[in-house]
């Protein structure tokens, strides 16, 4: 009877009580979802309407009752999660972006997902230093106020892991574009261009390479050409206005804009110049790239241009019926700015320009709809980014014929969710 | 002349970060002198303006500025013609309030011991960050024949009680930040290179690594490197890389072995990062170079000498990016926009986990991302 499709229970369980609430309220009077605003029977009037709620009569908290807010408990289930079978230990392990729960650009900052090698660093920023040493005229210690007095600037990027949709490599597994795509953040960084920093120590004609290092307990250390280090990266103290968080940082990041997420060094504290890469453990035993020849690429930095529908997907099933339908979804390339999102809700037979909505920044986000009108059949829904360089985002398909079945990392292939005829989506490949 | 001013400067900047180190003075027994104060003073978390204002943040605050507070003319006064709150002026005040500040509301008519003043700067201290800061890192007496000229100004955190007093580096552009001293740059900069740079002087056995090895390491990757649960295998592997399950261990896929030292030496063991030392890595590394086939003899010894000799199978297999050259990223091929492919699209594949439940069991599926 009811139309809250079965997963759904896995996922919402806070709207599903909601939904429950409301069906008390009623009286146990009978919801039929299909068909949205029309749940009641016609001429039955509405009890949130009729009905004196609780918030209509009593007074609410007073200023001060959260001195930093928090989201209303109706929002409990927008949470970061993990998969617990794909790391070892919760120290050294990943969580995912509720993407399916966020509309327009930016990431909030408590649900940007965490990657950590040896757990959360909880760094003192009186007693956090960056130093900046090797092939330099002059080796600098910078303390956080230091970092403070340059010139900052204010900056929209994606971060996005290598490892976003690696599960997904040799085909459909996760069901769920949180679980699937939501390595992803997206925010506004505040802090001082590399190169400021480089240049107040004096880089010597022989510095060819960057070791960017984090004062966490894996010491997490990327080997990052001079080009990029003196062209965009940024040494960010803030993300979307306030203080970077722990788990992204606090105090000092470093940003890498639209190389992947690893090079993004968190609790950053030394810079080291050198003439040649350090092929440390993250550029060498993981983030290289196995071909089918046994062979493997290394220093595979930018992400490609991707994209995803994030609405309907499987956390986030249609419940409304036919009719009117926003489909929307985010785009996104390491290259640059997004110049165009097609949707195919045919499995990519045929495709329709989508609208882009919000800032349309290099490497940041971009947040796309398309509207029509859904008659109720089942659908196969696709997105397709094409940047401004005009790289197109491409098939799995092509993806694994151009380097096999054994990588795990820069899957930017096109995703299908199954629409069903009940309003539930699953994650699934298509001919 | 200037030999003197820069002298007594000197002698002001350690004065005043000695003064506040809380382990000089007595913050405890500060808090109990600082009864007399609490009938018109509040101090720490949401203290607020009583009779006279609340004291955070007091050390560095210019007198007479607390802006939600209304102070007597002179108190104002006094700010504006520099008066700063820090230990000297404190010390002062607290003696002889309304000598010091002729004409301030404070009735109070002073601490007559200087233990009592001393202790109470201290406990407020504790409260002010700047102090705090100051006491954490208390100006490095120069040691060694090493000059120690103007060393212990440049590394001051302390703010000047001027701001005029500050000493601006004369490096950069900016002039921020101060030189990293040696000492400092060895003590972060613990990274190697393939061509042995960084590798520090020491050495060690395959045999001592053993030990070590069953010591530190086998509880998360198995005795002979194999893995335990989902931890890294360290060790076989060979021949896998083209297969449908590919190893990628150190003797099967990483190209340089000073990636395992540089690793061992800064991450590992995990949870328990930077207690080995370099004998102790030498001799791991060994050890793993062993279980690996790299090394053959139990009484290999690897040191800073002999690194050179170890290369890794794989290295050869690495080559740089070159993606752009794949047919999907050619920007000149329009994308089909109607009738694209043939006949009406088909599931040939479905998610293999249906309900990635937050709370799910431990299920188990392909392709982990460590």
């Amino acid at each position: 009877m009811s139309q809250q499709p079965e997963k759904d229970k896995n996922f919402v369980p806070a709207r599903r009580s909601f939904l429950q609430g409301g069906l008390t309220a009623a009286g146990g009077a009978a919801v039929a979802a299909i068909g949205g605003g029309a749940a009641l029977a016609a001429g039955t009037p509405d009890p949130a309407i009729t009905e004196l709620k609780d918030w209509n009569q009593y007074s609410g908290p007073g200023v001060d009752a959260a001195p930093y807010g928090v989201p209303s408990p109706f929002e409990s289930d927008v949470v970061r999660r993990n998969v617990p079978w794909l790391t070892a230990d919760p120290i050294s392990s990943i969580n995912f972006t509720p993407l399916h729960e966020l509309d327009g650009i930016i990431t909030p900052n408590g649900l940007c997902f965490e990657r950590h090698h040896s757990g959360v660093a909880e760094v003192d920023p009186a007693e956090h230093r960056l130093m900046i040493n090797g092939l330099v005229d002059k080796p600098l210690v910078f303390t956080m106020q230091d970092l403070m007095r340059f010139p900052r600037e204010n900056r929209v990027y994606f971060l996005e892991c290598a490892a976003n949709s690696g599960m997904e490599w040799r085909g459909a597994q996760l069901n769920g574009c949180q679980f699937t795509h939501g390595m992803l953040h997206n925010v506004m960084y505040t802090g001082v261009r590399l190169r400021t920093l480089l240049e107040e120590a004096g880089v010597k004609p022989s510095g060819k390479w960057i070791l960017a290092e984090g004062a966490d307990a894996s010491g997490m250390g990327r080997s990052i050409p001079i080009e990029k280090a003196l062209d965009d990266c940024l040494v960010a103290f803030k993300m979307n206005g306030e203080a970077l968080r722990p788990e992204q940082g606090y105090p000092v990041r470093l940003c890498v804009p639209g190389w992947e997420g690893n090079m993004w060094v968190k609790w950053l504290r030394r810079i080291e110049v050198g003439d040649k890469p350090w092929q440390l453990r993250e550029e060498t035993s993981k983030y290289t790239d196995l071909m089918p020849d046994g062979r493997a690429r290394r220093f595979t930095w930018a992400m490609d241009v991707k994209s995803v529908i994030t609405n309907p997907s499987p956390q986030a099933p249609v419940t409304h019926g036919r009719g009117h339908t926003i489909i929307t979804g985010v785009a996104w390339s390491g290259h640059g700015k997004i110049k165009r999102v097609d949707v195919s809700i045919d499995g990519g037979r045929n495709w329709q320009h989508a609208r882009i909505d919000g800032p349309s920044l290099s490497r940041s986000l971009h947040r796309f709809y398309y509207e029509f009108n859904w008659d109720g059949s089942p659908l196969y829904l696709q997105s397709r980014a094409i940047d401004e360089h005009g790289y197109v985002q491409p098939t799995k398909d092509a993806l694994r014929a151009a380097r096999g079945d054994n990588s795990i990392y820069h899957n930017n292939g096109i995703q299908t969710w199954y629409l069903k005829t009940n309003g539930e989506a699953e994650n699934v490949e298509v001919s | 002349m200037s030999k003197f001013l820069k002298f007594t400067a000197s002698i002001v900047l350690l004065g005043s970060a000695w003064a506040t180190n809380a382990n000089a003075q007595d913050a405890d027994a500060g808090e109990k002198v600082f009864r007399k104060c609490a009938a018109c003073h509040a101090v720490g978390e949401g203290a607020k303006n009583k009779v006279g204002p609340e004291l955070n943040e007091i050390f560095g605050r210019v007198a007479g500025s607390h802006e939600d507070f209304k102070y007597s003319k002179a108190m104002i006064k006094a700010g504006e013609e520099g008066l700063v709150w820090d230990h000297d002026s404190l010390t002062e005040y607290l003696a002889k309030p309304r000598a010091f500040v002729k004409g301030t509301r404070m009735a109070f008519g002073g601490l007559k011991k200087d233990d009592e003043i001393a202790n109470v700067i201290a406990y407020l201290a504790t409260f002010s960050s700047s102090a705090e800061q100051a006491a954490a890192e208390p100006a490095p007496a120069p040691t060694g024949a090493s000059g120690g000229d103007t060393a212990p100004v440049e590394t001051a955190q302390a703010p000047a009680a001027n701001a005029a007093d500050a000493v601006i580096p004369e490096h950069g552009v900016y002039h921020l930040g101060r030189e990293a001293l040696p000492e400092e740059v060895a003590a972060w900069d613990i990274d190697v290179r393939p061509d042995g740079v960084g590798l520090p002087v020491g050495s060690g056995t395959v045999a001592d690594g053993g030990v070590l090895y069953d010591d530190n390491c086998a509880v998360c990757h198995g005795v002979f490197g194999e893995g335990e649960g989902r931890w890294p295998v360290l060790s076989g592997g060979f021949g896998t890389l083209t297969a449908d399950r590919p190893v990628k261990t150190i003797g099967s896929y990483w190209p340089f072995a000073s990636t395992i030292f540089d690793y061992v030496h800064r991450a590992m063991p995990f949870g328990n990062a930077r207690s080995l030392d370099a004998d102790q890595t030498y001799a791991i590394t060994a050890y793993l170079l062993y279980l690996n086939d790299i090394v053959t003899d139990e009484d290999f010894e690897l040191s800073n000498e002999t690194f050179s000799e170890i290369s890794l199978p794989n290295e050869e297999n690495f080559y740089p990016d070159d993606r752009l050259d794949e047919a999907n990223f050619d920007t000149n091929v329009e994308p089909c926009m109607e009738n694209c492919g043939d006949g009406p699209a088909e599931i040939v594949m479905r998610a293999r986990i249906l309900d990635v439940t937050p709370d799910g069991d431990d299920e188990s599926g392909a392709g982990g991302i460590d």
